[in-house]
């Protein structure tokens, strides 16, 4: 079966039941399509709604879900493994999300445990020859016999003589000792999740020959550490989360206090160079290219002719408020009646005109029922007919 | 170091008036009225031949609570369709970096601007505890005032500073300050309003420290050759160094002046001063709590190592005419009080100090510090 | 103007390697690990060097004066210290001011050091609030925004417009697979323009996701020297010949019915006229620009070279933009394949040096390169361009 990075794509899916956290998803009701191509792919479809967690294979490819998820074999397991940058991969166009990205970004995690790989009792004995350390094998002639039974079991016979080391599909019959047990207690064991003395002694491991040497076999082989297990034997790093925050106290200065008395009567000042004559909206206290003050206000717009239109999709923090905003809204650009012809003015669009907005149109301010002389005054622009 | 320099002039100067709280004119504000006032001394202008191209501002995101702080004053410092670099740094260190400008000949003229307040924010210290790594400095809960508050204490071992010593700096600063229209904290206290003030950060009290504070400062700068097209009176820039020293407490012996003896050293070379007691007429010390002035005054060599408390007793700082401005204690902004070192001195050396005119005033010295006690000083040389 | 006072080499440069995961090392750690790149580089030690210069963008950290927690692996102890932040722009600031600063006599040597852990904020949200507080900052969506494609489409056609940003952002990936340190090596192939083109994710109308540039941590390190210095120090210095910033009002106020010119084409206009240059596509050997996205870096092309119409696309269809064009654009893969804020804007003249020097490694092109141009991005549309030389053979200033 293909593996990357030490996992099938299939053990994926099937571990999703016992790493599914039903807390995390009682207001949830969302299903996700997995198209994974390449060796070893597959197709899924995933329903997660109030608490509870369906996973279906899929004949074919999926398609009419909130999200659906399409990557190759190698991307899919190597992001959910942390051993591919997701961003990088989703940028690159190696993951590719049709639907709602954010039931990925925001459910997934709150839905399930981290995927840890599955670690089999066959890797870990099929690698002993790697991991053998022959300086602590001085002196030492034996033969361990492993019958293992179960998913990724087997039999097999370890050779250490002459401090060498070599591995043997088969179970000998003069192996010095040879160990019974289920695989899964084999890799417990070996992954100190169960201690030997109650496996033992419990019977879940039978011990046939020389139980002495048993014991000894460990210290001639390095530990066995999964591909995608690495992460938790290396250096521990401290993370800080923190976020710091400093009230202030803004002053608006005369200039910009006449903007905000303005908008609660629903209007708008500019200010008006005395050299060059241009409006400048908000209005500023120094016209930047004469370098003069701009002690004259003159009343523009209120209505305004947009230059140029940006849709944005991407969500990002409104750095007053902390919350992510949401998308898509539309950003203006706009001349607003009276302006001179290079003083651009920005803002919203009215999210119900998104669909129609043109360059060139003409569109009217709609303010806030209660205006108190804040950015809130106004709250966006629409198409004035 | 370097070869035989041109001199830089410092043609003119314009303060803002320091207060507590300028809540009614924002940045851009407070740089307007002194461009104004600037312009009305020089004549000075921005046009693209023989106008101002270079300009040097000096603030600082974390007290503006702003990303690319010089981006909101780029139109009253002149900066559109022109060259300006910002000093995220104490704001003499702006004339270090313009001086450079000028003798490098990539511009005759440069215009520094320097801005900040400390009423903005809710609490100076909250952004001073931003200086320290967050895993240990910060978690412990360092900021400039209780670290300042460690340097003092072993100061006042090492030279035997008293409490009276310290409450006779606040006094003399405050008697200055009164006659500086520029000065934020000018009411006159007595020796026992400072000795028994409360305690602060001890054995810093609150009438050590100085007052929160919001202002700006601008200065225009020239080539030798150009200085007379702004005044008839130009100040030249002689000398200018600054020095680092340890981030760690524990890695500095934090009453030595390490950093500041550095500084004044190089300073003095550049300018040729070979004797600060000797050769220089005027002082300006960036003394954000009592203690700082003698010691500082010691890191300058006005005054042996561990002698600042006798300097104190002997009225070393009037022999010197240090802080004739009221200094940092009578309430500069943190990022700006070089700059209003600088001005005093400037205006000193013109003979422009009006109520505050020291005689025979023919070299100063200005000097700014920043980072947790005095990490980083930076000092300057000027002459008439 | 005044003539140079002296000049200044190039005699070190060091960068670490850019990505979104340096969890390894804190800040300083960063910054001392590109300070010993380019100290061996040039080889000399920290006694060499007079003063530090530092820069970076901290409200993406939020450290105040970061220079002092930065001094544990800056080597700025014991050492005079300027530090210069503007924004996007402070790479190439910081190098206008080591320029500035070794010129001026006050300084032989100078070590200028940029860097950012963007990992350690949020970028977008630190970008944003560069706005004013009571107005824009509601509105502003970081550096993300479509006029620029809106314009181009309106200006060579849709098709062509986004045919060519692609085939741009593409040339920018291959430079960058061949770019060691480059954070973002996707390995994209022409065949996949039509794709990308209509298939990765929007950010703002036609801007999307695989043309904007990357977020990454990184530091990078150059060191400047007198003439004299430098020829002593250092068997192959490069030479900072001239360099320009043109700043922009506050505000983005520049989309109405008639625009301004562009602080890139007056920086162009200005460098050029007062360097000599008559034709910038002829002269010089290789451009790194700041390029922030696809759309950017193509539409900024025609101005910052001064060109006419749609000349800059006619350029980019016929590889002349390409490694063995006339005009390589970015051997390094520019900023969509590396973006560490305050350092960003340092790596275009420190890639620029290396080409000059002949030793850029896999993306080094292979004709002769003697002139180079640098370009540096950042604030509300402000740029720094600075000319570097191979030779000195421009003046015959021969002092210090």
């Amino acid at each position: 079966m293909a593996e990357y990075f030490g996992t099938a794509v299939e053990d994926i899916f099937n571990t999703m039941e016992e790493r599914f956290l039903s807390e995390g998803t009682l207001d949830v009701d969302v299903t996700i399509g997995y198209n994974i191509s390449g060796e070893g792919g597959g197709n899924w479809k995933v329903t997660i709604k109030e608490g509870t967690l369906k996973v279906e294979d899929a004949d074919g490819e999926v398609t009419d879900c909130t999200a659906v998820l399409n990557a190759n074999a190698e991307t899919f397991v190597g992001v959910t493994l942390g051993k591919l940058d997701a961003g990088e991969a989703f940028s690159s166009g190696n993951i590719k999300v049709d639907g709602d990205l954010t039931v990925l970004v925001a459910i997934l995690p709150k839905a399930f445990k981290p995927f840890k790989p599955v670690i089999k009792a066959s890797a870990i004995v099929e690698s002993v020859e790697e991991r053998f350390l022959p300086e602590k094998a001085e002196g030492v002639d034996i033969k361990i016999g492993y019958d293992l039974s179960g998913d990724g079991g087997g039999q097999w016979t370890v050779v250490v003589k002459d401090q060498t080391c070599t591995l043997k599909e088969v179970l000998d019959d003069d192996c010095t000792v040879i160990m019974r047990m289920e695989a899964q207690v084999f890799v417990d064991l070996n992954q100190g999740k169960l201690d030997g003395g109650t496996a033992f002694s419990s019977g879940q491991v039978k011990v046939d020959g020389d139980i002495g040497v048993a014991g000894q076999s460990a210290s001639l082989f390095e530990k066995y550490v999964a591909e995608g297990a690495a992460e938790e034997e290396g250096e521990e790093l401290i993370s800080l989360k923190c976020v710091p925050s400093i009230n202030q106290r803004y002053a608006t200065g005369p200039t910009m206090g006449k903007w905000f008395d303005g908008l609660k009567e629903k209007k708008f000042f500019a200010s008006k160079c005395p050299q060059c004559g241009r409006t400048l909206v908000p209005p500023r206290e120094i016209c930047a290219q004469c370098r003069v003050r701009c002690n004259e206000f003159v009343e523009v717009g209120p209505d305004a002719t947009v230059t140029l239109i940006d849709v944005v999709y991407y969500a990002s923090p409104d750095p007053l408020t902390g919350k992510i905003r949401e998308t898509p809204y539309t950003a203006l650009f706009m001349v607003l009646d009276g302006v001179s012809r290079d003083e651009s003015f920005a803002h919203d669009l009215n999210p119900k005109d998104i669909d129609r907005i043109k360059p060139g149109m003409k569109v009217r301010p709609v303010w806030a029922e209660k205006r108190m002389g804040t950015y809130r005054d106004l709250l966006y622009f629409e198409i004035a007919d | 170091m370097g070869i035989e320099m041109k001199r830089v002039a410092v043609c003119a100067v314009a303060q803002h008036k320091c207060d507590s709280n300028i809540w009614h004119k924002r940045f851009q504000g407070m740089l307007l009225d002194v461009l104004e006032d600037i312009q009305k001394q020089t004549g000075m202008h921005f046009s693209e031949e023989g106008g101002v191209r270079s300009i040097v501002s000096a603030s600082d995101d974390v007290f503006d609570a702003r990303t690319i702080s010089d981006n909101g004053i780029t139109d009253v410092i002149g900066a559109h369709y022109r060259e300006e670099e910002k000093m995220a740094q104490e704001s003499l260190n702006a004339l270090g970096y313009a001086m450079s400008i000028i003798l490098s000949g990539h511009e005759d003229v440069v215009y520094v601007a320097g801005h900040c307040k400390e009423s903005q924010g809710e609490s100076r210290n909250v952004c001073t505890n931003l200086s320290y790594d967050p895993f240990y400095g910060r978690a412990m809960g360092l900021d400039y005032t209780n670290v300042a508050a460690l340097q003092a204490r072993a100061y006042m071992e090492k030279s035997g500073l008293t409490e009276e010593q310290m409450a006779k700096v606040v006094v003399r600063a405050r008697q200055w300050a009164e006659k500086n229209p520029y000065a934020n904290a000018t009411e006159q206290v007595e020796l026992g309003d400072v000795m028994y003030s409360p305690m602060l950060c001890d054995p810093i009290r609150t009438m050590h420290a100085y007052p929160v504070s919001d202002g700006a400062v601008v200065m225009l700068l020239a080539s030798e050759e150009r200085a007379h097209e702004f005044t008839d009176n130009p100040v030249w820039l002689t000398g200018f160094g600054s020095c680092m020293d340890s981030y760690f407490l524990g890695d500095r012996d934090l009453a030595s002046n390490f950093a500041l003896k550095q500084a004044a050293e190089r300073a003095y070379k550049m300018a040729g001063v070979k004797d600060a007691r000797k050769e220089i007429d005027l002082v300006e010390v960036m003394d954000c709590y009592a203690y700082q002035q003698p010691m500082w005054l010691e890191g300058l060599g006005f005054c042996g190592d561990g002698e600042g408390a006798k300097f104190i007793d002997e009225e070393g700082p009037a022999k010197y005419n240090v802080n004739l401005s009221g200094g940092m204690l009578a309430g500069n902004p943190i990022m700006t009080s070089g700059l209003y070192r600088m001005a005093e001195a400037v205006l000193q050396l013109k003979g422009d100090a009006g109520e505050r005119q020291a005689a025979d005033v023919n070299r100063a010295i200005a000097q700014s510090t920043t980072g947790g006690a005095g990490q980083f000083h930076t000092v300057v040389v000027l002459e008439k | 103007m005044a003539k140079k006072n002296r000049n200044v080499g190039i005699v070190g440069i060091g960068q670490t390697e850019y990505s979104s995961h340096k969890e390894h090392q804190n800040q300083a750690e960063m910054v001392n690990e590109a300070v010993r790149y380019a100290l061996e580089d040039a080889n000399i030690t920290l006694d060499d060097i007079d003063c530090v210069l530092h820069g970076n963008m901290e409200l993406f950290e939020m450290v105040f004066q970061p220079d002092m927690w930065h001094s544990l692996g800056s080597g700025a102890y014991g050492k005079d210290q300027f530090r210069i932040t503007t924004g996007g722009t402070t790479g190439a600031s910081l190098v206008c001011a080591a320029d500035n600063l070794v010129a001026s006599g006050m300084y032989d040597v100078v070590m200028a050091i940029g860097m950012e852990k963007l990992q350690e904020g949020h970028t977008t949200g630190g970008i944003t609030n560069m706005a004013d507080p009571l107005w824009f900052r509601h509105l502003q969506t970081g550096a993300l925004t479509a006029t620029t494609a809106t314009m181009m489409m309106d200006e060579f056609g849709e098709e062509r417009a986004k045919k060519a940003a692609m085939k741009y952002r593409i040339l920018m990936d291959k430079h960058a697979c061949l770019n060691p340190r480059a954070h973002r090596r996707f390995g994209l192939e022409y065949e996949q323009a039509d794709d990308l083109m209509n298939t990765s994710p929007q950010l703002v109308g036609e801007l999307r996701l695989i043309h904007m540039c990357s977020q990454s941590d990184g530091a990078c390190v150059m060191i400047f020297a007198s003439e004299k210095k430098a020829k002593k120090m250092c068997k192959t210095p490069v030479w900072i010949r001239d360099h320009i910033t043109v700043h922009r009002e506050e505000t983005f106020n520049n989309f109405g019915i008639e625009m301004p010119e562009m602080t890139h084409h007056y920086a162009a206009r200005k460098l050029f006229e007062r360097n000599g240059i008559k034709d910038p596509v002829e002269y010089f050997d290789v451009f790194e620009m700041y390029d922030p996205s696809a759309w950017w870096g193509l539409d900024w092309a025609r101005e910052f070279l001064l060109l006419k119409d749609d000349e800059h696309i006619k350029l980019l269809e016929d590889g002349e933009f390409d490694l063995d064009g006339k005009l390589p654009i970015n051997p390094s893969g520019g900023v969509t394949a590396s973006n560490p804020i305050g350092a960003t804007a340092m790596l275009r003249p420190a890639e620029a040096a290396m080409q000059l020097r002949g030793d850029a490694g896999p993306q080094q092109i292979k004709k002769k390169v003697k002139h180079a141009l640098a370009s540096g991005f950042g604030g509300t549309l402000w740029s720094v361009l600075m000319m570097l030389e191979k030779d000195l053979d421009w003046q015959e200033v021969e002092n210090g």
